[in-house]
């Protein structure tokens, strides 16, 4: 393959990027539902049902 | 002119609901999406007569692209229903997508940058494409600071929809700047008026990769908007308990 | 005349569509105002009938005229000399450097430089303009063998070029 040089960091940045902002927003999420989950009785008959995140973020 | 009844999806619960059912459908699809995309456009599609394998980097450049140009219309939109219909999920939406937005946009520029240096011979020219889409960085950039940069967040809020809607005028610039101008940079390869000048062994791994980080910014943002809506209920919760002990 | 006041909402939504109409009016005559900063390069034929000044630094671009280029060396630096042409005229360039990858015989390319008295253009640096057309290179050789090569998209590379 020629153009490695760029072709390589290019898709390099691309997956660390996606995988950065996907893992983030999910590791937020789970946290503001269990803080919620332990003080507000209604969110665990609401929104605290959908136990199963999503498998990326 | 009879307005749709939004705040039927103001109701934070119902959001929570909705997305909580869509969430993992955007992942799902964003997640294969953006696989086989991306692998098809590194591994099996062909390379270029004149390129070589560096088009490879048109199937991220390419959906990169058109997704900074989305979520800045997708600001825009939060700030005519943010200023009109005061949506309270319009104000939390323009919060969540600005940061995401401005990653697809410095992805777009640091894979074009990494595109140009081999085929043009410079990392960066000043042409009319490359310019507004660095300006789409810069008010990404303008946008995240102003919307958290009052003590009251209502006062942010405003601000940063105004920006959104002055800077909304970069889209279509970004968007022809390639036939109002010479550039460096090519035309579009999707045109709204003809088929893509380009092989079908192409065209499909880009369409592909682009439906997936269509899906994927979806699913991102939906997730952080439904942290968004959380953390507001929580800190609801906690005033309120305040209060009371008080 | 009785007319029932506009709602908040709708008077809201009409400030909005008037700003955004003056806006729309401001930048796009600003920009109409900037086009010939905004321009990225000038074509020969702009050059033939409005000359720039000599020792002012512009670019050109144009497609490298077939049979036209000769490599050169001066003072052990590789360099070229090739005639930009966009159909209707063509200016001489002469350069001293690095040619990009892409650079051959019918490509589109940018040259930015100088003027010299003699009408020959000195170029400081070239890059190299490709179009939107995409393809393998089997698929240009047989669209060249079978005659329905569109010449403006130059000619296919030659194996290993």
């Amino acid at each position: 393959m020629t153009h490695l040089t760029y072709i390589i960091p290019a898709y390099a940045l691309a997956v660390v990027m996606i995988l950065a902002y996907a893992i983030s927003a999910r590791a937020r999420m789970e946290r503001a539902r269990k803080r919620l989950a332990a003080i507000d009785p209604r969110a665990r008959d609401s929104s605290a049902r959908d136990t199963k995140g999503p498998h990326r973020g | 002119m009879a307005a749709p009844n939004l705040h039927r999806f103001a109701n934070p619960g119902q959001f929570l609901r909705l997305s909580g059912w869509l969430l993992p459908w955007l992942a799902i699809g964003g997640t294969v999406l953006t696989a086989v995309g991306l692998g098809w456009g590194l591994f099996l599609s062909p390379a270029d007569w004149q390129q070589g394998d560096s088009v490879r980097i048109i199937y991220i450049h390419v959906p990169a692209a058109m997704l900074a140009s989305a979520g800045y219309f997708g600001l825009a939109v939060c700030a005519v229903l943010s200023f009109v219909w005061r949506h309270p999920l319009a104000d939390l939406a323009a919060v969540e997508i600005g940061p995401v937005g401005a990653g697809a946009t410095a992805l777009c520029l640091a894979t074009g940058s990494l595109w140009g240096k081999p085929m043009w011979g410079a990392w960066w020219v000043w042409d009319a494409r490359l310019t507004s889409m660095l300006v789409l960085l810069f008010l990404y950039l303008g946008h995240i600071a102003l919307i958290r940069a009052f003590d009251n967040p209502e006062r942010g809020y405003r601000a940063a929809a105004i920006l959104a809607l002055i800077g909304a005028a970069d889209l279509p610039v970004i968007k022809f700047s390639v036939d109002w101008w010479n550039t460096l940079h090519q035309p579009a390869t999707f045109k709204f008026t003809s088929a893509p000048t380009m092989y079908q062994g192409m065209v499909w791994p880009l369409l592909i990769s682009v439906a997936g980080f269509s899906f994927g910014f979806g699913a991102i943002v939906t997730a952080r908007l439904r942290a968004a809506v959380m953390e507001r209920r929580i800190r609801g919760l906690m005033m309120a308990r305040a209060q009371e002990a008080a | 005349m009785t007319r029932k006041p506009l709602s908040r909402k709708h008077r809201r939504l009409l400030i909005l569509g008037a700003c955004t109409l003056c806006l729309a009016g401001a930048v796009g005559l600003a920009l109409s105002a900037l086009s010939d900063n905004v321009t990225f390069f000038v074509s020969p034929s702009e050059i033939a009938t409005k000359a720039p000044a000599p020792g002012r630094s512009f670019r050109m671009g144009g497609l490298v005229e077939t049979g036209s280029v000769v490599k050169t060396q001066s003072d052990g630096k590789a360099g070229a000399r090739f005639r930009i042409t966009d159909g209707t005229a063509g200016v001489n360039v002469n350069f001293a450097g690095i040619l990009p990858d892409l650079f051959r015989e019918g490509q589109g390319v940018v040259a930015l430089g100088t003027m010299r008295p003699d009408g020959s253009f000195l170029a400081s640096e070239v890059l190299a303009k490709h179009d939107e057309t995409y393809m393998p290179k089997e698929v240009a050789e047989a669209l060249k063998k079978n005659g329905t090569w569109n010449p403006a998209d130059g000619k296919p590379a030659k194996p290993g070029g």
